[in-house]
Formats: structure tokens, sequence, C-alpha cells
């Protein structure tokens, strides 16, 4: 089991970016997409969110598993949703097309437009949040979120979560094998009660022991007389200008999406 | 012998080395031990986390701080790991508001002496806070475009809940019964 986070796109066009922009995107693109209703808007977004993704450089073979799990629950849950049952979906004033046995649902094309739109706006979501979780060094993190202004103490904890991951999957590792060796076995019974009693033996001692030797942490970071001042990071972080474009191109799109969607045709479902 | 909450020298908003080491401690864990996760019988899509039970006892033994940190940065690690980056940020700050909300209540329950009594109330504390936090994700009405309050409702609160319930109230009082002594200990 990898647990180490994987940094993909490293020499891309967006490896080479500020890791700060990478957070901010996917903000300004969730405002961009939020509340379209019109299937041609979210197809402009989801070009843009494409041509995105594409400057990531991301290997498709290592995030195929990935994207197969992401599209399988969005066209789960936007077929159960907006298709099958009818809970999410726009009425059409337009004739029927067919009608869903069982549910009664009946099928329009402003209701199958609709529910291109929702997907398309998951899908293209999931675009722009790729380069967050393969494109920013994991431990560029920290430093990029306490240059966004958020708590220096807090920036450190995150810092410090990343650099824990592979001791705690190795402690979670050699604490499956020693249990192993005693006997331990996952229950394989249907009966969840049962199936989380008998995850004690491994999740217990795990977390036991991750806090006793987080107490030699805690010692050695008061002894530098963490928290006592401002602190600084190695790390420099320099927002260039292609960042400052990009920037400005994704709230552009922010924007206009945003008047389109109250002044245009974008927040009414587009019926063929 | 107390609830074996938060001792009274610490305030449950305090930041410090511990609060900041603790919470990475809990968030690593929460992500390690959060991919696993298994399928109730008899549903579509309602899967147990067990590692959920993390996040309140997080909550109740190092703070509101830490607590919210485990439930939100060892969520939208579980995201990132799992590819679906930011996306669903609001279920992260549920998560957090879980341990946030545990740190809360068990700050304000007073000590209790008997063990099996302590026990039930853990579970039920753990089970209230999680009742509460995951309250947040109702924003899906507002930032998940189509989803109204049934949605909200039937397909991702109850089954979030039943699954999540499930894990924090086996797991949690087995958790803080084998941290209880060593917390003793440590003078924690």
């Amino acid at each position: 089991m990898d647990i180490t986070p994987r940094y993909l796109g490293s020499g891309s066009f967006l490896g080479r970016r500020d890791p700060r922009l990478l957070l901010l995107v996917p903000v300004l693109y969730l405002v961009a997409v939020a509340n379209v209703a019109d299937v041609r808007g979210m197809l402009l977004c989801t070009a843009v969110a494409w041509l995105y993704y594409l400057a990531a450089g991301i290997p498709w073979r290592e995030v195929r598993a990935n994207w197969a799990l992401l599209l399988t629950f969005t066209l789960i849950l936007v077929v159960v949703n907006s298709v099958v049952t009818g809970a999410d979906t726009r009425a059409g004033t337009g004739p029927a097309l067919f009608t869903i046995p069982v549910t009664g649902t009946e099928m329009t094309w402003t209701t199958l437009s609709y529910a291109v739109t929702t997907l398309l706006r998951y899908i293209s979501l999931s675009m722009v949040s790729f380069p967050v979780a393969f494109n920013i060094a994991p431990s560029d993190l920290g430093t990029a979120l306490a240059r966004l202004r958020l708590s220096q103490r807090l920036a450190y904890g995150v810092d410090l979560t990343f650099r824990f991951l592979p001791s705690t999957a190795a402690a979670l590792r050699e604490t499956v094998d020693a249990q192993r060796v005693r006997g331990y076995e996952h229950s394989r019974s249907r009966n969840p009660f049962r199936k989380l009693l008998s995850l004690r033996p491994v999740v217990v001692p795990v977390t036991v022991n991750a806090l006793i030797d987080a107490e030699d942490t805690v010692n050695a970071m008061d002894l530098r007389g963490f928290g006592a001042k401002h602190r600084t990071w190695m790390r420099e972080l320099a927002f260039g200008r292609t960042d400052y474009l990009v920037l400005a191109g994704f709230a552009v799109l922010a924007g206009a999406m945003t008047a389109t969607k109250i002044l245009g045709p974008f927040g009414e479902v587009w019926t063929p | 012998m107390s609830t074996g909450a938060l001792s009274q020298q610490h305030s449950p908003w305090s930041i410090n080395s511990r609060t900041v080491v603790f919470g990475a401690v809990g968030a690593a864990l929460y992500a390690v031990l959060g991919l696993f996760s298994f399928l109730i019988p008899g549903t579509q899509s309602v899967t147990v986390r067990p590692a959920f039970a993390i996040v309140p006892f997080f909550g109740k033994r190092f703070g509101v701080i830490a607590g919210f940190f485990v439930g939100f940065v060892g969520n939208v690690i579980i995201d990132l790991l799992q590819g679906s980056g930011l996306q669903y940020w609001n279920w992260s700050v549920a998560n957090g508001l879980v341990g946030a909300i545990a740190a809360l209540i068990f700050a304000a329950i007073p000590p209790i002496s008997n063990e099996a009594v302590r026990h039930i109330v853990t579970a039920l504390g753990a089970l209230v806070a999680t009742a509460l936090g995951l309250l947040f994700v109702i924003t899906d009405i507002w930032f998940q475009e189509g989803v109204d309050f049934n949605v909200f409702l039937t397909l991702n609160y109850l089954p979030a809940l039943l699954a999540n319930g499930i894990a924090v109230v086996i797991l949690v009082p087995v958790l803080d019964a084998a941290w209880e002594p060593l917390a003793k200990r440590a003078g924690l």
C-alpha cells in the first residue's frame, strides 16, 4: 500500500507554477460553474478545465484508477438523481421522449440536457482539482498555506501531517503483520458491528503508538521554542507574471459566468 | 476519575505545539486508516469508514482545534489521495466540525466515575457530535448543483450518519479506554 502523496506533474506547465495558484484556481472555477444550468455554458467551462488539466501533464496510466472511480461514482450519482428517480432535475415543456419503468419519471430533452450539464460540472471540477493532488509537491503545501495567510501554526501542522504519512503507513503495516503472527484475521462477517470490532487489534495499537511517539515531537518543538515567534520558511514562493495571468484568466471566467447566469441565458436549461 | 476529556489546565481552544503535533498525527492516522472502508450489506452505497472514529476521539482528548484539524485535513488528504481534490471541501469541513463539536460536548460534561457509564456517555457524545457536524453537508444544496433538501437528507446526510455513527459508537469508547491510562501517566 503506497500512501505517500504522488507528485506526478513535476516539470509540467502547472508543476512550474506557484502552488498557491493551484489552490486558488479550483475556488474560482467553483464560482464559475455554480448554478450554470445551460449545457453550452458548461461545455465552455469544461473546455477551459480540460486545457488546464492538460497543462498539468499528469500521466494517464498513473491516475486512470482515480478517474475510473470518480467517473463511476459521478455517473451513478447523476443517473440515479437526475434520470432514474427524478430527485434532481428540471421540468421540461416539450413532449416526453420515454418514461423510466418503475419510477415513472418522464424524460424530456430538458431533463437530459440538465443531466448532461450536471455530469459535466462534476467532471470538470475534478479536472481542476487533480492538479491540487498531483502537481503540488507535498513539502510545498505548508508553505503555500502559510503564504495564503493561514495561521503559521496550522500551516506547519499541515506540513507535519504530510511528514507523518509514510511513518504512519509503515506503523500500520507492522501492526497488521505483528497481529497476524499472533493469529489475527480480518473478519469476513457481513455484520458491520462484528467487522468493526475485529478492527480493534489494528486501530487501537496504531493510534496509541502514534500518540506516544508524538510526545517526542512535541518535546522537540517545545525545546526549539515553537510558536514563540513568527515562523519563517526555508522555501521561497514567488508569484510570477504567468501565475498572475492564469489567475486573472480564471477570475475573468468566474466573473463572466456569474454575469451570464444573472443577466443572460446560462442560468436556464438549454433545450435543443 | 474524570470523563477522560481535556484536563482542566488545557483550554479546548488553545493552539500550542501539542495541538499542532497531535492534530497532525490524528490527520495522518485518519488519512491512512481512512482508505479502508466496507459496504453495509443491503444498501447501495453506504460504506463504513472505521477511521472516522479517530475524529471525535481526537476532539475529546486534544481539543477543538485539534479535533477540527484531524477531521478537515484528514478528509482533504483522503480526497487528494483518491484524486477528488478540493471538490467536496464542504464534506471536509463537516468532518472537521465533528471533531470540534465533540471537543465542546466533552468539555461540558462533568466527570463520571463509573467506567461503564463513561463509555456509554463517550459513545453517545461522539454520536451527537457526528450528527451535528455532518449537518454542514446541507451546504451541498448551495454548492453542489441539483441537490435539494430531499436529496441532502436521503442520499447524503442519513447514509453518512448511519455509516459514521456505527463506527464512532463502537470505536470511540475503545480508543478512549485504551488512551485513558496512558493519558493519566503522562499527566494529560
